[in-house]
């Protein structure tokens, strides 16, 4: 199945300095709960790997990450990420644009688009799922890239109970935060 | 995607000040021929079979346990159309307990990797290089224990190259879609065949020269019959005398021994070194008529390893893999006359039958019984014809809980004759009473050349409408419309086809549909009596037993019923498509008949008078002009095992095979009332008055229960159940928490009752119900949402209707 999220935000940093963190795949990759990258194919082509969990939905992808965009005139990059689950359950593909404008010097509107389609088991047990955690893991994406360009620690771990059961908050009237 | 429902969100708190509902059974008067402690037909005894059931004591397929067995759990296919690369076992086989782990390959070895369908199409066991649909087995892991097969299942790696899979049957027939079965020689696309019924001229003809002609498409989804029990089995092969003992899930044991005697009496199982025992099921609903390829798997290793092998689907996996029903997309057209007279209809279909035709249809009917869609209408000029197609979705088009496509079909007659009403301004009530085929028509010649045995569809209909209060309603809806708020009353007037069937037209695989009975009298007057059906929970060992309770007059409660193994019972087709009480049913009465005529002779034999001489009524002979002279049945069979007319068989034994004359028609008319939340669209079925003629009723209280049941699980395709697939083939919805089968909290309380017309041609009157009220029901539940909707232009939703759906049909017009 596939889910497509948009976010907007704006960050207190200079267009480039976002620019070169945006485009740095350790930094980028960093940023994106449970994926790490393992190893550099090429000046576009990375391996990496990516866990997810999700009540008893475990998955994890081994996949290769590509950059099919860095517009630096544009301020424009995409990439795409292709990952097959380790146990043979299943795959993932995410496509990734990000566009960036200069709202004034120093103020920076990040504007990040996710397509994800989900096969296999994932699928199967966890489609009204997808969704939701799809929007949580963008969320907690933006604010690791915050925290990246403040210079803060942050926490790459997909805390997987605690994303559910925010969800389950979320649907039935709780606090999500 | 679609957007799926949460349990509850239909059901508004019931406002019974607006509607008048009755709670209760509308009483009918049924003649009892027997006393109470005779209890044969007409009486509402309890159910012989629930002493055991309620107190947890029945025998299901995982309550049997023998010595040394082992478990076996499948490794599915997580895609929908993929080569297998290679599947890796290694990890598994080092999994504490873990046996074997069987893949088509190995199968290959003994020419057991395909199997036949039902329809004779092909299926794969095991696959030994492509995966066909999500949920496929592609594996099997052997164990000592369940839980290490099912560790074993996770460790097995299989690697896949996916492909583009052909999921939408519409676009399964385009020049590009990939031609999905090259298992196929000579297979250029994905077309499976056609059929067709009627005079395509003639209609063509009517149609163009009519006055009002209205169309529609509609969906009759892809759904599952989601019994309480899951599929399984036990495959216990003994080397030693070469003899297979199958203990499955099965509703039709007979035909799985001869299936099974087909396919492996190449390595040694013949149909003697073979049997099969079905053993107390828990819902089957046509979903356990089918071989899936588990059981093939289990019988494979035991006849392998020698030892007992089980196997229990889980939840998921019978919802993902097992047989779905219905996934027909209908056209429907009717034309008639201004002032409501139908003139004749037209009908298209698109059967999508996933990876392999194995629907559970008479061999001549791939379509099944769909050319019944002329309904209850007498008019003589119809056309349809049908095309089925192979997709990437798990096979199937099993007759759930319905007679081989003939909810399809009344769907879409039923709709469409309510289409036609609403564009000509007609009440749908009158219109249908207009049309109907009246009582002295009977038998009636449809247009697809069914003869109807019987039938009065005016008072059927006339009776529904008096319970419900049918024009005070429509006034009701008048003042409500004017208080903007949405009300509609449904009708469905059905007229089903079951009871297959008469040998000269109905066979599966060849064996013809003929049902058997044989009752033994033991000599102090109590009797077993063995069928070829299988009960799933229909409550045979008392309907059985109260037939021929009926006939020979021994209690009801005296009489053993006895089905499912295959070493004791009389051969049979099973149980499905209602058609256990029009066959086996039938069977018992006639040998009950036999063996009164035996009781006759020995009588008066006994009383030492001619035979012509004797009175008969149930349970005794009496001399004509000397009442006090008599012989009880119990008495004549003690006879016949001690003191019997020279020259005459002992004993007191008869065993019938009962081939149909005809088909049997049972009808209903069902009314619907309906209120609908204009700003959510959340549905509230206010009545729904269910009056039913399934002819003589045997049991009024199971034939109730039965109708409760159906209703429900008419409710689930119209408002609730759907299997859902995206693009790629995923399932949406492959768990109970997503596939939402209605449970009590979302039924409605239904109000049933019954016009009795017999079947003629049957040795008891009776037509059957089992289904009556699934086919029935979607139809009269759509009817009546639609009519709620029809001020705003609304004519047609497709089911399941949800309150989604309703809400966006309104937001679409600027109603909210």
């Amino acid at each position: 199945m596939t889910t497509s999220i948009n976010k907007v935000f704006e960050v207190e940093h200079p267009i480039d300095e976002v620019w070169s963190s945006l485009t740095d795949p350790y930094k980028i990759v960093n940023c994106v709960p449970g994926a790490e990258l393992t190893e550099q194919v090429d000046e576009n082509n990375f391996k990496g790997t990516v866990k997810l969990k999700f009540g008893p939905v475990k998955a994890g992808y081994d996949g290769l990450i590509t950059f099919t965009e860095r517009d630096a005139s544009a301020k424009k990059m995409a990439l795409k990420g292709l990952g097959v689950d380790d146990k043979g359950k299943g795959n993932a593909e995410m496509n990734m644009a990000g566009t960036l404008i200069e709202k004034t010097p120093g103020l920076t509107e990040v504007s990040v688009s996710m397509d994800i389609s989900i096969t296999g088991m994932l699928a199967q047990f966890g489609s009204r799922l997808i969704t939701d955690v799809s929007n949580s893991v963008l969320d907690q994406f933006v604010n690791n890239f915050k925290a990246l360009l403040d210079g803060k620690e942050f926490d790459n771990t997909l805390s997987a109970g605690s994303m559910a059961g925010s969800m389950v908050k979320g649907l039935f009237g709780g606090n999500k935060s | 995607m679609p957007v799926q429902q949460c349990r509850a969100w239909n059901r508004l708190p019931p406002n019974p000040s607006l509607f008048n509902i009755n709670n209760y059974q509308i009483t009918i008067m049924i003649q009892c021929k027997t006393s109470k402690e005779i209890s044969g037909m007409g009486h509402s005894m309890k159910r012989k079979e629930d002493g055991r059931f309620l107190q947890g004591k029945g025998n299901y397929i995982d309550d049997l346990k023998l010595p040394g067995m082992l478990y076996m759990d499948i490794v599915r296919s997580p895609y929908a159309y993929a080569k297998i690369k290679n599947i890796d076992i290694e990890a598994a086989l080092k999994v504490p307990g873990v046996a074997a782990v069987v893949t088509g390959k190995d199968l290959e070895k003994y020419g057991l990797h395909w199997m036949p369908t039902l329809m004779s199409d092909t299926q794969m066991v095991l696959p030994t290089d492509t995966v066909m649909y999500q949920a496929q087995e592609v594996a099997a892991v052997i164990a000592t224990s369940r839980y290490a097969a099912r560790d074993g299942r996770e460790a097995v790696r299989v690697e896949y190259e996916v492909m583009k899979p052909v999921i939408d049957a519409h676009k399964a027939l385009d020049p590009d879609a990939p031609v999905l079965r090259t298992d196929k020689p000579g297979k250029k696309d994905n077309h499976i065949w056609h059929w067709e019924a009627g005079d395509k001229e003639k209609t063509d003809k009517v149609f163009a020269e009519a006055d009002v002609v209205v169309k529609e498409h509609m969906h009759i989804p892809r759904i599952h019959v989601s019994s309480i029990e899951t599929c399984g089995c036990v495959a216990d092969y003994h080397k030693v005398d070469n003899h297979l003992t199958m203990h499955m899930t099965t509703q039709a044991p007979h035909a799985i021994r001869t299936v099974i005697a087909l396919v492996a009496g190449h390595v040694g199982l013949t149909e003697e070194k073979v049997r099969v025992i079905s053993p107390d099921i828990g819902g089957g609903f046509g979903g356990k008529v089918p071989v899936y390829p588990g059981y093939v798997i289990a019988i494979a290793v035991s006849f392998l390893v020698g030892k007992p092998v089980k196997w229990i689907e889980d939840r998921s996996e019978n919802l993902q893999a097992d047989s779905f029903a219905r996934d027909y997309h209908i056209t429907a057209e009717m034309a008639g006359t201004k002032d409501g007279k139908i003139l004749a209809t037209r009908f298209k279909v698109l059967a999508d039958h996933g990876y392999t035709d194995a629907s559970a249809n008479p061999s001549k009917y791939p379509v099944g019984m769909f050319s019944i869609c002329t309904g209850s209408y007498d008019y003589q000029t119809t056309y349809m014809e049908a095309d089925a197609v192979y997709t990437n979705k798990p096979p199937g088009g099993v007759a759930y809980r319905c007679s081989f496509r003939v909810t399809e079909a009344v769907h879409a007659i039923e709709r469409i004759t309510d289409r036609f009403a609403f564009e000509i301004k007609k009440d749908p009530a009158e219109l249908r009473m207009q049309n109907f085929i009246k009582k002295e028509d009977f038998p009636w010649h449809s247009p697809t050349g069914w003869i109807y045995d019987s039938g009065d569809y005016h008072a059927g209909l006339q009776k529904a409408m008096d319970v419900v209060d049918y024009y005070g309603l429509r006034k009701l809806q008048v003042q409500k419309r004017k208080e903007g708020k949405l009300m509609g009353i449904g009708i469905s007037t059905f007229t089903e086809v079951v009871g297959a069937g008469p040998s000269k037209d109905f066979d599966i695989l060849g064996i013809k549909m003929f049902d058997s009975a044989e009752i033994r009298v033991h000599p102090t007057g109590k009797a077993i009596a063995r069928f070829g059906t299988k009960s799933q929970g229909q409550g045979h060992e008392t309907t059985y037993a109260q037939i021929i309770a009926e006939v020979l007059g021994i209690p009801a409660e005296n009489i053993q019923v006895e089905e499912g193994d295959t070493d004791t019972a009389p051969y049979g087709l099973g149980t499905y498509a209602s058609r256990s009480t029009p066959t086996a049913g039938a069977a018992a009465a006639v040998a009950a008949r036999k063996l009164v005529d035996k009781a006759r002779k020995i009588a008066a034999y006994l009383l030492e008078v001619s035979e012509e001489d004797l009175d008969w009524e149930p349970g005794k002979f009496t001399v004509k002009g000397a009442p006090e002279k008599v012989k009880t049945i119990q008495e004549i069979v003690f006879a016949a095992y001690t003191n019997h007319p020279q020259g005459m068989q002992a004993g007191f034994e008869a065993t019938h095979y009962y081939d149909p004359p005809n088909l049997t028609f049972p009808s209903g008319a069902y009314i619907c009332v309906v209120e609908i939340d204009k700003e959510t669209g959340a549905i509230d079925i206010k009545r729904f008055v269910a009056i039913d003629d399934c002819g003589h009723i045997i049991n009024p209280m199971i034939v109730q229960g039965q109708v409760h049941g159906g209703l429900t699980q008419g409710l689930a395709p119209a408002m609730y159940e759907e299997l859902l697939y995206d693009e790629a083939g995923n399932i949406l919805n492959g768990t109970l928490m997503d596939y939402l089968v209605p449970t009590a909290i979302e039924s409605p309380s239904w109000e049933t009752g019954h016009v009795v017309t017999p079947s003629p041609h049957h040795p008891i009157g009776a037509k059957g119900v089992g289904e009556s009220p699934t086919v029935g029901a979607p139809p009269a539940i759509a009817n009546a949402i639609v009519d709620a909707l029809s001020p705003y232009g609304i004519t047609h939703m497709e089911i399941p209707i949800t309150p989604f759906k309703i809400w966006k049909a309104l937001h679409d017009r600027g109603v909210v």
